[in-house]
This record gives structure tokens, sequence and C-alpha cells, in this order.
């Protein structure tokens, strides 16, 4: 492959490799390096996850894996109940994401930039810690909204119960709907509002028209938003472990850690895993089929005014419903979160004589592994982001200046782990790199590398759309003055797009801090992370601390947060390119 | 800033309690001067809760400075998935490991993947809870005793169950809570415990009742803290009394049958990363100290110079029922496959 990458202008006697090796253009040697990355950090864990998948322990060939893995109702069982609870939670965050992206791209509701704080808040906060929140709110006897609803209806039924299915979709929803917002609301930017008003002119009213015109244009988001939060829903692994035991439903993930426990069946998770993988191909090749053959262009050459919809009365109809979602989602799970982590018996709810800081002084000064593990968490997510840009930024320069032939084979594969589920991920990295000749288990590189990998796409859409933003003729300029390549980058490229990857670090180190489902498969004693003690403490019985700590990796997100909006601009979280 | 801060509040938690180097044992005194060396020590704690085992961590680092204790506090099986996945990859990460479900031990002895070592401090503890291997690869170092508790506020004195089998009546439908066999060890003793005494019916009859399932034994404690249940089943007594004394209305309730008392003990891995400064905690964990740290907790002392803790039922007094290793090693995987067949999960 080596000889296809001598460039053309370099005209020498082909002797040899001595000669060939000179006619290597620094380009290709970076590529090479690439390409053995993203091997190591994508391919490899995926195909020895495959291979171990038809292995006995002793690595004999056995389709044995496979019936064991599907021989019993009950892992058959959850694995509908993975399908199901993905649709489910995919339809609600649908339901409640689509309006408010319509309201604040399309309308004059007011608020709207309370809007994008709550989207943004309920995107920042750990699912898992939502979930204790809710716990807290909708546990059948004693959660808040309950205990306010019998005292107000007298009623003796409860009036939401977490624990159920529907109970534990709906909070999953609650913290993934963001995605579907912010797929739609960028979509919706774009349709300009001659195409309502054509609507408008033959006739049709404001709801005809976004039923008719404006949603169907933005099909494509919508679908797109439902196939994330559904991935992202069958690949969680703390909401079902903390709602799910309770509410007794078992789910691929919650089965997969069953698989891990004594003796370790590796080969068995492997086995199961397989299927996920194919759903999540296949949901993303249906998309491209139902899209294929209609037109969806809303972007044109000719300008396009872009109105407010003025909704009279209504804008305080969708107001509330985005300040409802805002309250739910974020609001009151943080505040119940707050007022347990600052209690001395949660049970004992809000008074005077049972406010103490005695938890957070607890984890703060006493606890052995708390400030570890914050450690842990800020230098484990820093290096993950950091490898995962510059990656991702050498192999968007390499496909956005089409410097090599093979460049799009390396995005192809930088894109690849979005569309696989953490946990397997994990295990694949598990399979790969845990025992000798690596032996990386229960270092910090292992769970390093698995963020950097885990969270790869986002850092290369970041860099890619960053990329595409400079023009190569500025490079060109320097390069015609008798710049290298590596002095137009530094002097020109770099500069241009530093803003926007600084956003794209941010996130990366910001969703990597959070991370549970992947690192707790792959944590050692002294690489705990903060998610995965926070998983450990609430098993522990004592919510007012497992709350503090919550409470503490909240203050540390948002000190992130807002250094994000100071350095990269407000929307950097939530813009899309 | 991190650091000093440590290492203020280490020397701060140090002072009252270092033993001077001339103060120690002589087996203490060399051990402590090899466990120096190592540095630190990762104990896969099981046994107490996490609250306990910081305790103990830090008491332990108070009494030998300079052998940092790394507490991994997780359920019992979950820890010993942790070894399991150790061992696996071929890792060595943990110098102790500490699980309730005693069976773990006699598993691992047989797989040859203990360190032999007696803790001369095993001779001092209370009579029948020495050598607990005759062989000497594990020893005890934690007694946990397993009864039931109410909600004082949802369910009066005078009508809360006081057997085991009470909790089977239709009448406590969606209010019991209760752990999981599959993450907890100390559950899994029990549900063998009950099986041996009334068959796995029990089990059916229990989740008619649709109990709400933790994973911790520890779990059913925050479910009736909350008053989200009235009833917990088989929980610890030295969490629920800490919970008890914190203000939380909680009541124990000692089962007429006899109260699950599980004797657990702790053993170094064959090839512990530090080997000296777990041979230092063997001893630390058989000396009265382990037994002073947990016992402003509640926790329930092993070693015959500390008073029990206040208010607690001398062990003495009670009628104490447990499987035997043999029953708990054969008995624990398989009650956690039937109970999820059962409950489903």
């Amino acid at each position: 492959m080596a000889s296809d990458q001598v460039l053309p202008r370099t005209v020498t006697a082909r002797t040899g490799w001595a000669a060939r090796l000179r006619n290597l253009e620094p380009i290709m040697a970076l590529w090479l390096c690439l390409a053995l990355a993203l091997a190591f950090l994508v391919a490899f864990p995926l195909i020895k996850l495959l291979i171990v998948s038809f292995e006995t322990r002793d690595g004999v060939f056995t389709l044995q894996n496979y019936a064991t893995a599907y021989g019993r109702q009950r892992y058959l069982d959850a694995l509908f109940n993975s399908l199901k609870l993905g649709l489910l939670s995919a339809s609600i965050a649908t339901v409640i994401a689509v309006p408010m992206a319509w309201a604040v791209s399309r309308t004059d509701m007011p608020g709207k930039g309370f809007c994008w704080a709550m989207v943004m808040a309920a995107f920042v906060l750990p699912p898992y810690l939502g979930a204790i929140g809710w716990i807290l709110l909708a546990g059948p006897n004693s959660g808040f909204l309950n205990v306010a609803w019998r005292f107000v209806t007298g009623a003796e039924d409860p009036l939401v119960n977490i624990y159920t299915f529907t109970g534990l979709a709906t909070v999953i929803a609650l913290h993934s709907f963001p995605l579907v917002f912010l797929f739609v609301k960028s979509a919706l930017d774009l349709i300009s509002s001659e195409m309502e008003d054509a609507a408008n002119i033959l006739g049709a009213g404001t709801i005809a028209t976004m039923r008719r015109v404006t949603l169907p244009l933005a099909g494509p988001a919508i679908m797109g938003g439902f196939i994330i939060v559904f991935l992202e829903t069958i690949a969680l692994f703390g909401t079902p472990a903390i709602i799910g035991i309770p509410a007794r439903i078992n789910v691929v993930t919650t089965q997969l850690w069953q698989f891990f426990e004594h003796p370790v069946r590796m080969e068995v998770a492997a086995a199961y895993a397989m299927p996920l993988l194919l759903i999540t191909v296949a949901m993303i090749g249906a998309q491209k089929l139902l899209l294929a053959r209609k037109g969806f262009v809303s972007q044109t050459g000719k300008g396009g005014e872009r109105r407010e919809i003025k909704l009279g009365p209504w804008r305080w109809v969708m107001f509330a419903w985005c300040g409802g979602v805002g309250l739910f989602a974020v609001l009151l799970p943080v505040m119940v979160l707050i007022q347990a982590s600052f209690a001395k018996a949660w049970g004992r709810g809000l008074s005077l004589d049972n406010l103490t800081l005695r938890n957070y002084r607890l984890l703060l000064f006493e606890h052995d592994m708390a400030l570890t593990s914050v450690w842990n968490t800020i230098w484990f997510s820093a290096a993950a982001a950091t490898i995962a840009l510059i990656i991702a930024l050498l192999v968007a320069y390499m496909v956005v200046r089409k410097l090599s032939r093979f460049g799009d084979a390396l995005g192809f594969l930088a894109m690849a782990p979005f569309v696989i589920p953490g946990i397997i991920m994990a295990i694949g990295f598990y399979a790969a790199y845990a025992s000798p000749p690596f032996a990386m288990y229960g270092t910090a590189a292992l769970i390093i590398l698995a963020f950097a990998a885990r969270f790869l796409p986002i850092a290369y859409a970041n860099a890619n759309a960053a990329m595409r933003s400079v023009h190569p003729e500025m490079e060109e300029a320097v390069r015609i003055l008798g710049g290298g390549r590596l002095k137009a980058i530094r002097f020109v490229t770099a500069p241009l797009v530093k803003r926007a990857l600084l956003g794209g670090w941010l996130i990366v180190f910001i969703v990597a801090t959070r991370e549970l489902s992947a690192a707790v498969f792959l944590v050692g004693p002294r690489t705990r992370t903060m998610s995965v003690l926070l998983y450990d403490l609430s098993e522990a019985g004592n919510f007012e601390v497992l709350a503090a700590f919550g409470g503490i990796l909240l203050v540390i997100t948002m000190v992130f947060v807002a250094v994000g909006m100071k350095l990269a601009g407000r929307d950097f979280m939530l813009r899309r390119s | 800033m991190l650091i000093s801060r440590r290492t203020i509040a280490a020397l701060a938690a140090a002072m009252p309690f270092a033993a001077r180097a001339q103060d120690l044992p002589a087996h203490e005194r060399t051990l402590h001067e090899a466990a120096r060396r190592e540095g630190e020590l990762t104990w896969y704690s099981g046994q107490y809760s996490a609250e306990h085992s910081e305790a103990v961590g830090r008491a332990f680092t108070a009494r030998f400075p300079g052998v940092r204790c790394n507490v991994v506090r997780s359920t019992s099986q979950v820890a010993f998935q942790r070894l399991s996945q150790d061992m696996r990859a071929g890792a060595a990460q943990c110098d102790v490991f500490s699980s309730t479900d005693f069976g773990h031990y006699s598993l691992l002895k047989r797989e040859n993947r203990l360190m032999q070592y007696r803790p001369e401090n095993d001779a001092g503890l209370l009579p029948n809870l020495r050598r607990a291997d005759p062989d000497g690869y594990y020893h005890t170092s934690f007694i946990g005793l397993y009864v039931m508790a109410h909600n004082t506020r949802r369910v009066p004195e005078a009508d809360a169950p006081k057997k085991w089998t009470d909790v089977l009546d239709p009448k406590w439908r969606n209010q019991l809570a209760v752990g999981h066999p599959g993450f907890s060890g100390a559950i899994g003793i029990w549900a063998v415990q009950m099986r041996k005494m009334y068959t796995w019916d029990y089990f059916t009859r229990l989740e008619r009742n649709r109990p709400m399932i933790g994973r911790s034994s520890l779990d059913p404690i925050t479910a009736l803290n909350a008053g989200e249940r009235s009833v917990g089943i088989a929980v610890p007594s030295s969490s629920t009394s800490l919970s008890i004394s914190r203000g939380n209305p909680l009541r124990l309730i000692y089962p007429e049958e006899g109260v699950l008392a599980t004797v657990s003990p702790s053993a170094i891995p064959r090839n512990a990363p530090h080997p000296n400064a777990a041979k230092l905690f063997m001893e630390f964990t058989t000396s009265r100290f382990l037994s002073d740290a947990i016992r402003p907790l509640f926790g329930d002392p092993i070693h015959p110079a500390t008073e029990p803790a206040p208010g607690a039922r001398p062990v003495s007094e009670l009628t104490l029922i447990a499987p035997t290793q043999a029953e708990a090693e054969r008995g624990v995987p398989e009650v956690r496959e039937a109970w999820r067949d059962t409950f489903g999960v």
C-alpha cells in the first residue's frame, strides 16, 4: 500500500525499499500512524470481541457461547426489554423535544434563554444522578411528588411510580431529550419562512403548516434524534441498575454485567453483545433507506428570510411546556438531591435540626477514595479529550484536505464508535487489552484510551466542521511563499480553528466525566472514577452521602461548563455544524 | 492543596492513636517496617459498610503511619466479581479480600489463589472465632448479624412481624424491602439459610408480596428511612442501629427462629502486590483496634477487649443461625440463579 502513495512528482529510480522510503511523503507516515492508532482504539477491540464470542476460554472454536447467551428465557426477556425501553424512551424524548425545538427556533415564545439553559443542564446532568433524584421524587410511598399529591387530594394511590417500566423510560427520556432538541432545532433553523408562507397563502393555518410543511422538512433530523436516543438508551447501565433492579426490569446491560460475575464469562458476554451491535447497524441502515428517496432540501442559494411565527396567547402555552420540561428534567431532581445532601436523614424532610454539613465533610476530608476519584475523573477525562481531539484533528485534516486517497477510511473508523454502545466498547477493551501481552487492566491508560475511543466521533465531528470552515487558499498562500505544510498549520490553520476545537475538547471532557457504562467494567482499585464511586455509593444505604457526592460532581461540571462558555462561546455545547 | 489538606487531615486523625514504634508488639513492628517500604495496600471490602470500612481504613493508617489503606468498598459479590476480573486478566491489584459470602474462601483456597498466613493476633479473638481455616489461608475479620427492621411510623411495634416467615403474610404486599443475592454476600447466605429451613417455597411466596429489591443488604434501610417501605428483611443490625441513632424512625426485630450470623473471614491473594502491608492489615483486623474502630458506628466487635456497642444485645443472648461453609459455597450460586428466575432480576 505504501508504494501507492508515492507522489507522481517524485520521479526517481525505483531501486529497492530505501528509495521508496525516501519518496514517502511525511503525510504517508502520518496516515500510517493514524491508521495504527485507530486500529488500536476502534478496530482491534471489536474484532477481538467478535473472535472471543466464537471461542472457548482456551481459544478453541465453539458456538456454545451463543447457545448459552440465548439459551434462557430470562436472557431473551432482557433483550426484548432493552428494545422496548429504547423505543419508549426515544418516543417520549421526541414528544418532549420537538415542540421545544419548534418553539425556540420558529416562534416568538418568551424565555428562550431559560429554555436553552434547561436543555443544557439536562444534557450535563449525569443520567444516574437524575435517576437518584427521581427516586426521591417519585418513589410510590415516599417520593415528594406523591406525598404532596396525597396531601392535596387525599388519594390513596401514588400519582407517579418511578419503579415501573414507564417510570424508567421517562427518567431516561428526561435526560436524553436534549439530543433530539439539538438535531431538530438546527434543522428548523435552516428552513426559511417562505416555505411556510407558501402554505399560509394556500390557506393553511399555523398548525396545519407546522404539521404538513415544517415538521416533515425536519423529518430526517427528528429521526436522527430518535435513533440516537434509542442507541443511548439500550447502552445505558446506571439508570437501569438503580431503578430497574427495584422495579424488577432486567435489560441487556444489567444482564451483561451478570455475565461478568464469577466465573467471568467474557465469551458469553461477547456473544450476548452481538445483537446489540447488529441492531445498531440495522437502525442506521433503516434510516438511510427511509431517507434515501425523498428530498429534504431547505437550503438554497436564494437567501430566504426567517421570521418568528407570532403565537399570540399560545406562546405562553409553549413556554409552560418548556418550563415544565425544565422543572421535571432539571430543577426538581437537583433540588431534592441538594436537600438530601444537606440532610442528616433525608426521610425527615426539610427542617433546621435536620441540616448538616456532615455528608460533605465526610467526603471531602475523611473519605479515602472520594477526592482520589475526583482527581482521577478530571485527569482521565482531560487526557482522553486531548487524545481524541488530536487524532480527530489529524484525521479531519487529511479528509478535508484530501491528502490521501485512503483518508476516508480513517474518517469512517473515527466515526464508527458513534454506533457502538459504550458498554460493548468496554467489553471489547477488556477482551483485547486487559490480559497480557498488553496487561492494561487496572491502569489509567486503559480507561483513558477507552474514553478517547468512545468519544472520538464527537471530537471528529467538531474537528471536521472546524477544518471545513478554513479555506485551503489561506494555507496555499503560505506554501506559495515558501512555508512548509507544518508552518501553514501552525501559523494559519491552528489559530483559525482554535476556538472551535476548544469547544470540542470541553464537550468530550464533560461527557467523559459522567461516563459510567464503560468505566464500570474497566476500573481498578486505584483508577476509580467519580461515576463508579457514585455507583458503589448508591448501594451503601446512605442516600445523604450519595447526594452530597452528586453535588460535588455537579459543581465540578458547572465550573467546566462555565469555563467553556467563557472561552468557547455561550452555546459551545449545543452548537451543531 | 489537595494533598496538603489530606495530609493535615491524616495527621490530625493520627495524633491521638498513632502508636509509637516501641508500643507495637514485636511481630507488628517487624511487619510495619516492611509494610512501610510498600507504602500502601488495597482492600476489597465487602463486609463492613462504606462508612465502617472508611473508619477501619483510617484507623489502620493512624496506627501504622506510612502505610496507606485504599478502601474499595462494594457489595461482596461485586468485590468478588472484581477479584475474578483481576484473576482472569492476570492483574494483581488486591491485597486483602473481605467478603460476607464465606463460601468464596473455600473456593479460592481450592483454586490455590490464597496466601497462607495466620496472624498472630488471631489467637486473641473471641474464642469461637479463632482459626477460621485450620490451614491458615483465611481468618475471621467480621461478624454480621442480619435481622429485620420496621419503620415505626408506618407499622406500630405490636403489628410488626416477629418471625422470618411472618413476612410471607399477604398483608405485607408492597411493604417489604430486601437486598439481592447477586450483589450482597449476606443476602446470599440468608437465602441459603431460608431455603434450608423452609425450602425455595419461602421465596415463591415472598415474591407474591412484591418486595422492593435493592442490591446491598443495606438498601432496605434507605427505603425504610424514607418510608418507601415498612419492613426490611435481612438488614445488618449494625448499620440499622447507626441509622436509628441518627434519628430515623426504625426499630430492630430479632426474628424468633434466630438471627442470621455471618462469621466471615478475610484473605490475602497469593499474588498480592503488597504482601507485608496485607499481613500487617490482617494483624490489625484481629487486634482490638479494628473492633474499637467499628464500635462507635455500632459494628459488632470480634475482639473480647472491645465492649459491644451501646444498646446492642450481647451475641451470647441470641439464637444464631447460619449455613455451613460447604452449604454456602454450593448454595449461594444456586440461590442466585433461582432468585433471578423467581424475581426476574
